[in-house]
């Protein structure tokens, strides 16, 4: 394996110091490998404040981790020399939720994709320029000629988003960062979308890191898929294991509140009854598992440490002491046997 | 089926936006019905009319919309037709709204008993005691399982999922007929989501209004309607009970929306529905979706197609379907 980007057990803490009042651990000590030999599509799924989408700015170099650290090529993003810097830059691209807010409304959406030709001086001349921009719309699954000289507002959303993939695809990437990048989409264009990104995996060889709260999607996309829970990793592993058969508490919860689209699958399971649970802030002084207050299962060591991840099989991991006759493993080995299974 | 009781029964609904390009036809001969007690999804993507068509049932429009005609008939009485203040005394008395984005609606000056108090004075036909008031409001969060002291909090106080409830509580506060929720929890988490979905259900289990539930997300429609009804480019194309339209729908947009649903069987299995909504500033002729349609004739783009029983209880406007009937 070579790791081509990697989080090593990365903590990012806002507000206030790691020991003073009012500060928030956004991500808890959290380890994720891509693998540079084997292109892969690994979601990281959560609700809101289980840290995705602060994870997710961690591994772009947008902010820098409280602890740990982020490496790419083995080097780390906060130390690296400007050359690898802008190497990183190129090679690592990131789709964002509202295709939208991603344009200035007043310049064609032209300018999206001439910008960074200029900036990273991708072509020698405008001719090169356009052949670049026009083969890179079209791996996006756009025409051309229906997409160039349009304002962003004369796009549909769908059409917005893929040129945002087109974009990416500009800068020839090793890896992409989607997050939620079907969510503002309709119905109808999401499949096409889902689509193309699994069509870079499996055509251009471009690993992508999946950032959703949609475990229906992930699923369809993903190989690997990490759970995140108020900022840890609450289990990881295979998507088919981790969905067809959760085994933390926290993943049943979830798995059982998706809205099948099928009149025939009713919302099974235990269904959570207090209400106002999943919003209580922590308590200040916690110290054990944070699922605790909510778990129906409960048990006194709970209350004391954090769960350690348990290894249940090769391909799946559960931080949960309802699995502790499994035997615990690191975040870091859990990645590693991931990102190359 | 004209022996059907219906609780509402809205016909040929016709809304237009005025914009600096002309007139956008939001809603374009909309004709549905709602029998009492039952729960009916309008799905539809972003344009489709879906909401339009909600808020012109409460005649709560923004003021560059005009309703152009058609009837909303609420047991009979045509809601279009009633005085400003007539139509004032009907919502939430009659018929309420749990509004999109429901828990930034609240007024997040007043804390949550005002705002249900004010609710009860200003629509309930006649008068009550702060008393009495209080006991309905206390009974009504009760169901919607909130505790009496939320009363006392202002809306930032409360998560999400509260203030959604806090909604639902305001919306059936004085037992309307009919509640309108237009994407009651499209901000919420799946967790809560369900939750507050589960909620809803029994409240109106109990109490009995009928419900219409206005939406994007196939799932919830799955989980919680009784009958659909699609909605593309401005039209009503196909309505049926919720089950009919998952295993057998009949208009091709309904087969290729059911078939581009993710789910929990298949992998990188992606069947998206080729080409784009209609501009409807620059509508296309005869059918609105002929342009997408993988089955469309050549009548498709000249003859605009009906909205047709073509047996009991399916509606579909498809030339698919010319000559059939119920």
């Amino acid at each position: 394996m070579t790791s081509l980007l990697e989080a090593q057990n990365v903590t990012r803490v806002f507000g206030g110091g790691l020991l003073q009042k009012g500060h928030t651990v956004a991500v808890d000590g959290v380890s994720l490998i891509i693998d540079e030999d084997r292109p892969s599509i690994t979601a990281i799924a959560g609700e809101s404040g289980s840290g995705k989408t602060t994870l997710a700015r961690l591994l772009l170099g947008v902010i820098q981790p409280t602890s740990g650290s982020i490496l790419y090529r083995g080097d780390s993003l906060t130390t690296m020399d400007g050359r690898t810097r802008k190497t990183f830059r190129r090679q690592v691209q990131a789709i964002f939720q509202d295709p939208y807010e991603a344009y200035n409304p007043v310049y064609k959406v032209d300018q999206t994709l001439t910008t960074p030709v200029r900036k990273f001086r991708l072509a020698h001349s405008r001719e090169e320029a356009q052949q670049l921009i026009e083969a890179s719309l079209r791996m996006a699954g756009l025409r051309p000629e229906e997409t160039l000289g349009r304002y962003p507002h004369q796009l549909s959303g769908g059409q917005r988003q893929r040129i945002m993939v087109a974009r990416a695809l500009l800068l020839n990437p090793r890896v992409i960062l989607a997050d939620e990048p079907v969510s503002m989409v309709d119905a109808s264009l999401r499949a096409t979308i889902l689509e193309s990104l699994v069509k870079l995996k499996r055509e251009l060889g471009i690993s992508l890191v999946y950032i959703t709260h949609d475990l229906t999607t992930a699923y369809q996309v993903s190989q690997n898929i990490y759970i995140l829970y108020r900022g840890s990793v609450a289990e990881l592993g295979s998507v088919e294991k981790v969905i067809n058969d959760p085994k933390h508490p926290y993943t049943r919860l979830l798995v059982n509140s998706i809205p099948l689209p099928d009149p025939d699958l009713h919302w099974g399971g235990e269904i959570e009854t207090k209400a106002s649970a999943a919003a209580a802030p922590l308590p200040k002084t916690m110290q054990g598992c944070k699922f605790a207050n909510r778990c129906p299962y409960v048990m006194a060591e709970c209350h004391e440490a954090p769960p350690p991840l348990y290894l249940t099989e090769d391909d799946r991991a559960v931080a949960c002491y309802l699995h502790k006759s499994s035997v615990p493993v690191s975040g870091k080995e859990m990645a590693e046997s991931l990102a190359t299974a | 089926m004209a022996t059907d009781t219906r609780v509402l029964d809205v016909r040929d609904l016709r809304v237009s936006y005025h914009t600096p390009s002309g007139p956008v036809r939001a809603v374009n001969g909309v004709s549905f019905f709602l029998r009492p007690g039952e729960r009916l999804g309008l799905v539809g993507e972003s344009g489709s009319g879906k909401t339009t068509t909600a808020l012109s049932l409460m005649r709560l429009l923004q003021e560059s919309a005009v309703i152009e005609g058609g009837e909303v008939l609420l047991d009979g009485v045509d809601l279009l037709q009633l005085s400003e203040e007539g139509m004032r005394q009907a919502r939430f008395a009659d018929i309420s709204l749990i509004p999109q984005g429901a828990m930034n609606s609240l007024n997040p000056m007043l804390k949550v008993g005002a705002q249900l108090r004010d609710t009860i004075r200003a629509h309930r036909r006649g008068s009550s005691s702060r008393a009495a008031t209080d006991v309905r409001i206390q009974d009504v969060l009760d169901s919607v399982e909130l505790e009496a002291r939320v009363m006392d909090s202002y809306p930032h106080e409360l998560s999400g999922g509260m203030k959604q409830r806090i909604c639902i509580a305001m919306a059936i506060l004085l037992s309307p007929k009919v509640i309108i929720a237009d994407e009651p929890t499209s901000a919420l988490d799946v967790v809560v989501q369900r939750q507050v979905m589960e909620t809803l259900r029994r409240v109106q289990e109990l109490l009995g209004p009928a419900v219409i539930l206005v939406g994007h997300d196939m799932g919830l429609m799955a989980q919680f309607v009784d009958r659909i009804g699609v909605m593309y480019g401005g039209k009503l194309v196909e309505v049926g009970p919720v089950r009919g339209i998952f295993k057998d729908p009949l208009h091709p947009y309904t087969q290729l929306l059911i078939q581009s649903l993710p789910n929990l069987r298949t992998k990188e299995d992606f069947r998206g529905i080729p080409g784009l909504t209609p501009s409807l500033l620059a509508p296309p002729p005869g059918c609105m979706f002929h342009p997408r349609c993988p089955q469309a004739m050549p009548r498709c783009s000249v003859d605009v197609p009906v909205l047709e029983e073509i047996k009991p209880d399916r509606w579909v406007m498809c030339h698919l379907y010319d000559g059939v009937s119920a």
